[in-house]
């Protein structure tokens, strides 16, 4: 049977198991009362999509990574506790087909939730702000709903880097039972860990100007704010911000994200005999 | 798969069949030639199978035929391999040594399984449990004709969550045979069952190897091995003690029941223990 076929009944499957997890409407909910709560409180949403933006940006650098633990941490340990993943293997469904599967269908609960929230939040802005920003630019000094749009986009390419990593964790581990332990540890190694030892390599003149731009480009929380203020904050401000890489920070989400999946499935071919 | 699955063979025994010269205290010197008394070509054959984990022998040298159209006990004590056995007819876990040989139709899905603790995604019905297994295999599939083979109809809009342990295993066993593959491995169908569920358990999986299918299950339930099983492996001290159909290993040993060819190999010592040959050995 066609991998593509196999890989769409998988992904049909996650998504109508993700669909009657009562748990994931109840986190949507949540983290949609967070930000508009964080939005209205800030006072941002009067203002316009920029200062909502500087309001929610580093709540979300700590929510968007407990949504991706929350949706992705037992994903594969609970197949692999229930036997699914020996059954399905006398199907010859491939360890990487499945692990793509997975993989989609967690990003897509991911991004309706992180990015159904931002929309609603967007919708306030658009309701409460002042007049301007109805304005649909991207050029400098407007502030702009394509601009909030970016921001989303940013947040859900952040997330769904973060995803891939508590799926490889979660494989580490293969049990339900410690996989919470190990999603939580590897972010933390990977979020605070990375930008510790960045901030270790700057006091140390480990990194010069330009090193210094490919290793905040390399964590996926320096990454997302680097690529937020240069595309989304730093736009309302003439010249260049200096603030990032768009591209090193752009390649380095990507790589997170890739790479994480690609050892996964090949840890788990590897488990599988 | 465990097509190709070829590794050293230098443990390899003599694979003829050693039975009557068999010593009960030696058992690694049968061989389970499973289609001994059955003309069929097997489907799936290990040659000189052993595994070890460091220094620790689980078994060697284990040569089976699986026959196709019967259904293959494997039986021993705790820890003797069986489960390992069955993984690694499934090429679930790698021998040490040895080989084992699929010999069967080349078809998408040439074994099914059925684990030892079978569970499923507790938000999907029985019926959408098949289907989307169903949805794997390029034959088409009767879902509710599956249901129907392993008493789960009035069920099929059951979610996974509110069925019994016994009817999971159930739907378990309708999962291992999707797509009709020519062998399928249950190990300890009836593990957890209460007496009428487990063999209704054994009952279907008879009924598929009735029509051509190679059964192979791990059981510790020995009066259900013999009432539906055709071939008997039993694995003691690191390899294969006796094999036979029931009936024959009754007579080798001149024992009344598989309980007393047990207790005869096993626990030599315990012949004379009572033969509850329905309790869980």
């Amino acid at each position: 049977m066609k991998t593509l076929a196999m890989g769409r009944a998988l992904l049909g499957r996650e998504l109508r198991t993700a669909a009657r997890t009562r748990s994931y409407y109840l986190l949507g909910l949540a983290i949609g009362g967070i930000l508009l709560g964080l939005t209205l409180g800030g006072g941002g949403a009067a203002t316009g999509y920029i200062p909502t933006v500087v309001d929610l940006l580093l709540p979300l650098e700590l929510l968007v990574p407990v949504v991706a633990i929350a949706i992705g941490y037992r994903a594969i340990p609970s197949d692999l506790d229930r036997g699914e993943v020996a059954m399905l293997d006398t199907y010859a469904v491939s360890p990487a087909t499945y692990v793509g599967a997975v993989y989609v269908g967690r990003a897509a609960v991911l991004s309706a939730i992180i990015g159904g929230a931002l929309l609603i939040v967007g919708l306030l802005v658009a309701l409460t702000a002042a007049p301007d920003t109805g304005v649909f630019a991207t050029h400098s000094g407007v502030d702009s709903p394509i601009l909030f749009g970016r921001f989303l986009v940013l947040t859900l390419l952040f997330g769904n880097a973060l995803l891939a990593v508590v799926l490889l964790a979660s494989v580490v581990v293969a049990t339900t039972r410690t996989a919470i332990v190990a999603a939580i540890g590897a972010v933390l190694v990977v979020v605070v860990g990375g930008e510790a030892a960045i901030l270790l390599g700057v006091l140390d003149g480990v990194f010069g100007e330009s090193t210094l731009q490919v290793a905040l480009g390399l964590v996926p929380n320096s990454a997302y704010r680097g690529l937020v203020f240069e595309t989304v904050v730093g736009v309302l401000s003439a010249g260049e911000s200096g603030y990032a890489s768009p591209l090193v920070s752009m390649g380095g989400l990507l790589l997170w994200t890739v790479g994480s999946l690609g050892l996964a499935a090949g840890l788990l071919r590897w488990r599988s005999g | 798969m465990t097509d190709a699955n070829t590794t050293d063979t230098t443990d390899n025994t003599d694979t003829t069949d050693a039975a009557d010269t068999t010593d009960h205290t030696t058992p690694t010197a049968e061989t389970a030639h499973a289609s001994s008394d059955d003309a069929r070509a097997p489907v799936l054959s290990t040659t000189g199978l052993t595994k070890r984990y460091g220094n620790h022998r689980v078994f060697e040298a284990v040569d089976i035929d699986i026959a196709p159209g019967a259904m293959t006990a494997v039986i021993g004590p705790n820890g003797t391999g069986k489960t390992t056995l069955l993984k690694m007819l499934l090429g679930h876990i790698e021998p040490t040594a040895g080989s084992v040989s699929y010999n069967g139709p080349d078809v998408d899905r040439p074994m099914g399984y059925l684990p030892q603790e079978p569970a499923f995604r507790p938000q999907f019905t029985a019926a959408e449990t098949i289907d989307f297994y169903a949805s794997l295999v390029p034959a088409a599939v009767d879902t509710d004709a599956l249901l129907a083979e392993v008493n789960l109809s009035d069920a099929r809009d059951r979610r996974v969550s509110a069925l019994s342990g016994g009817m999971r295993r159930l739907l378990a066993v309708a999962q291992a045979v999707v797509g009709d593959p020519p062998i399928v491995c249950c190990d300890e169908p009836a593990s957890g069952l209460d007496p009428s569920m487990a063999q209704r358990v054994f009952g279907s999986l008879a009924g598929r190897a009735a029509d051509g299918m190679a059964v192979v299950v791990t059981s510790h339930t020995l009066s259900l091995v013999e009432a539906y099983a055709d071939h008997v492996v039993l694995l003691h001290e690191g390899g294969v003690a006796a094999a036979r159909s029931p009936a024959a290993l009754c007579e080798r040993f001149d024992a009344t029941d598989l309980w007393d060819v047990y207790a005869t190999v096993v626990e030599p010592a315990a012949t004379g223990a009572p033969a509850d040959s329905g309790g869980e050995s």
